[in-house]
């Protein structure tokens, strides 16, 4: 996918976090796209390792970075870090590739609607969470998933991480819902998800 | 001094001293390459005085690396919070040993940068590669490993690769928290020793005096503390700042951003990198540089030069046009530039004129330059007087309104260049127009 495409797409997933919850900085953005990427299966192209509070790519840092630069997104102080604010020639940006937005707009309003409007430590969390399910101890029971979030990050006390892990379950379970739908309306269905709904059988 | 201890005079730092064992890295030869590798490649063309090279650099993040390391670890800047979660803060042992590693880390963090440091590295490996592994390959290589062994206690060859190059450039290793930070001390984005001693050292030598900062007042006041004080806010530990010192790291914030402006994106020096990988690309056997350890030892920016010189004076001599255009001083004139007009209408307006001069004219008359800052807003924590843990964004303006870096240019060769940016001025709304894509179901 294009740089321009891209931008459409993230500026799209930033409004609408901005509407879901009362900021959205960049640790929102970052939990989220990977959430976008890795589960709906939106080629974004960015690479995520376990980093700061959890999932995180440097060249999605780097992005959001050229998006201020370019005029799209804007920095504003909020009680604590700054949030990222959409400018009005985000529209001009997504109007340009109506096709790609009409593709992937059902799969980022997935994310904006199940992580929407929670607060970073909750991100964090979530995030840690499906990265551990999906890529370090996929298939395996709960609590082994929770102890190897609580090892990743120790300051994450082990039963936030039960409850995080639980919560990612019943999140990959509704993106397989979606998916189906998605389908069924002819849509963008997500490499991703049948990745993990074949896992599970 | 003692025997075990050996001092290097430095024009930055005064003395850079070290022990035998890291002496002894000193020596090895990927060390001493680095004499031959200037810090800023062909700015020296541009900035008479930039002639620096990438050895006294490395000793400089060597000497801050631990002095950042013995401030964030001494007793009294560590709370029991911090001090729980990162554990290797109650073992002097383990504080000794990563201390150890760190230096070493610092010392070899550039071991694996091409003949021109930066200029030359981008096309010029084959795939996969890039100059931070081909540090880690010299590092893990089995000459290193002897010098690693024979310290007591062994350093783990593995450490001093997670700390050289960090968590970005090795992403095929897991880092603990720990380990995350050492990393941050030496390649970290807001307080990594490799930019202090580069801005403060390119400032020095090139004479552009926006690089200096307050090292020393930002150093003393380097914490590492949580993200947030509020129960339920982001508790990882992360490097910050005492109240006192915001304005020391708003002044290296402002140095990033001059440097950037003034020298690294000066137009003509990145025109001569691109002349320079010009050359490389015709002159270097299958267009790449050797990953071979022995191949990559061999070459520095002696050798080039000598070719550049070479191939400058011989039309026969693969690269010859390029190496005239840098010796000779005919290099390309800078056509087009990202302007904030443009880049309403088009963020990569550069692009479209560079595709838009390149079928118009010899694509070998043409090149584009696009670099974009690396790295976020500088969001770090702020232990504040009354013990609030803060944003660095939310009580500086001053980083809040940091402007990014962003380079777009279109450089054009001089025999085409007047009736180039005629045509460019001419028709620049029907060129920089995007692509639209036509509505329709995906």
């Amino acid at each position: 996918m294009d740089r321009l495409r891209k931008a459409a797409l993230l500026t799209r997933l930033i409004e609408g976090l901005c509407s879901k919850g009362d900021w959205c900085g960049e640790t929102h953005v970052q939990k989220t796209t990977f959430f976008v990427q890795e589960l709906l299966g939106v080629p974004l192209g960015f690479q995520f390792i376990l980093y700061k509070h959890g999932p995180f790519s440097f060249g999605l840092r780097d992005e959001l970075t050229a998006l201020r630069a370019d005029g799209l997104l804007e920095l504003e102080p909020r009680t604590y870090g700054a949030q990222l604010v959409p400018t009005k020639q985000c529209g001009y940006i997504q109007g340009l590739y109506p096709k790609t937005m009409a593709k992937y707009e059902r799969s980022i309003g997935f994310v904006v609607e199940n992580l929407g409007g929670k607060r970073v430590v909750e991100l964090e969390r979530l995030g840690t969470a499906f990265f551990v399910s999906n890529r370090l101890e996929e298939g395996k029971a709960v609590y082994i998933r929770a102890n190897k979030v609580t090892e990743l990050k120790p300051h994450i006390p082990t039963e936030k991480a039960r409850d995080a892990v639980r919560e990612v379950d019943r999140i990959v379970s509704a993106a397989i819902a979606e998916k189906q739908a998605a389908i069924s309306a002819g849509e963008h269905g997500g490499v991703r998800i049948m990745r993990t709904e074949q896992r599970r059988q | 001094m003692p025997g075990n201890f050996h001092e290097v005079r430095d024009p930055i730092h005064v003395f850079v001293r070290l022990d035998t064992e890291e002496r002894s890295v000193l020596d090895s030869a990927p060390f001493q390459r680095l004499r031959h590798i200037h810090q800023l490649a062909l700015t020296y063309l541009v900035y008479p005085g930039a002639t620096h090279k990438r050895f006294e650099h490395s000793l400089g993040v060597m000497e801050l690396a631990s002095r950042v390391f013995d401030v964030i670890t001494h007793s009294e800047s560590v709370t029991d919070r911090i001090r729980s979660l990162l554990e290797p803060l109650v073992s002097s042992a383990k504080l000794q040993y990563w201390r150890r590693v760190l230096r070493m880390a610092a010392l070899c963090h550039d071991v694996g940068h091409l003949p021109f440091s930066h200029a030359a590295e981008k096309d010029l490996l084959p795939y996969g590669w890039d100059h931070e592994k081909l540090t880690r390959q010299i590092i893990s290589s089995n000459a290193m490993k002897s010098i690693w062994n024979s310290i007591t206690p062994p350093l783990r060859h593995v450490d001093i690769e997670k700390l050289a190059v960090g968590p970005k450039n090795a992403t095929d290793l897991e880092f603990t928290d720990w380990e995350t930070i050492l990393a941050e001390i030496i390649v970290g984005d807001a307080f990594g020793v490799d930019r202090m001693d580069y801005l403060l050292r390119d400032s020095h030598h090139t004479g552009v005096a926006y690089g200096k900062f307050d090292h020393y007042r930002l150093i003393d006041t380097l914490r590492i503390l949580p993200q947030s004080n509020e129960s339920e806010g982001l508790q990882e530990p992360a490097l910050g700042v005492d109240e006192g010192g915001i304005h020391s790291a708003e002044a290296l914030m402002l140095a990033r951003y001059f440097m950037y402006s003034q020298v690294y994106f000066h137009p003509v020096r990145r025109i001569y990198d691109i002349h320079l990988m010009d050359f490389l690309k015709e002159w270097l056997d299958e267009s790449v540089f050797s990953t071979d350890l022995e191949g990559h030892l061999k070459m520095t920016d002696n050798e080039v030069s000598a070719a550049l010189r070479e191939a400058a004076d011989a039309e026969d001599k693969p690269g010859h046009l390029h190496a005239r255009r840098i010796l000779g001083r005919e290099h390309f004139k800078r056509l087009y530039e990202w302007n904030p007009d443009d880049v309403q209408i088009n963020p990569e307006s550069g692009k479209a004129v560079f595709r838009a001069l390149s079928e118009r004219y010899d694509k070998d008359q043409i090149r584009h330059d696009r670099y974009r800052q690396g790295s976020g807003a500088p969001d770090f924590p702020i232990k504040m007087r009354d013990g609030r843990i803060v944003s660095s964004l939310d009580i500086s303006e001053t980083l809040r309104t940091l402007p990014v870096v962003s380079v777009d240019r279109v450089f054009a060769d001089r025999s085409i260049f007047d009736n180039a940016i005629k045509w460019v001025n001419e028709n620049r709304d029907e060129i920089i127009a995007p692509e639209r894509e036509e509505a329709g179901n995906g």
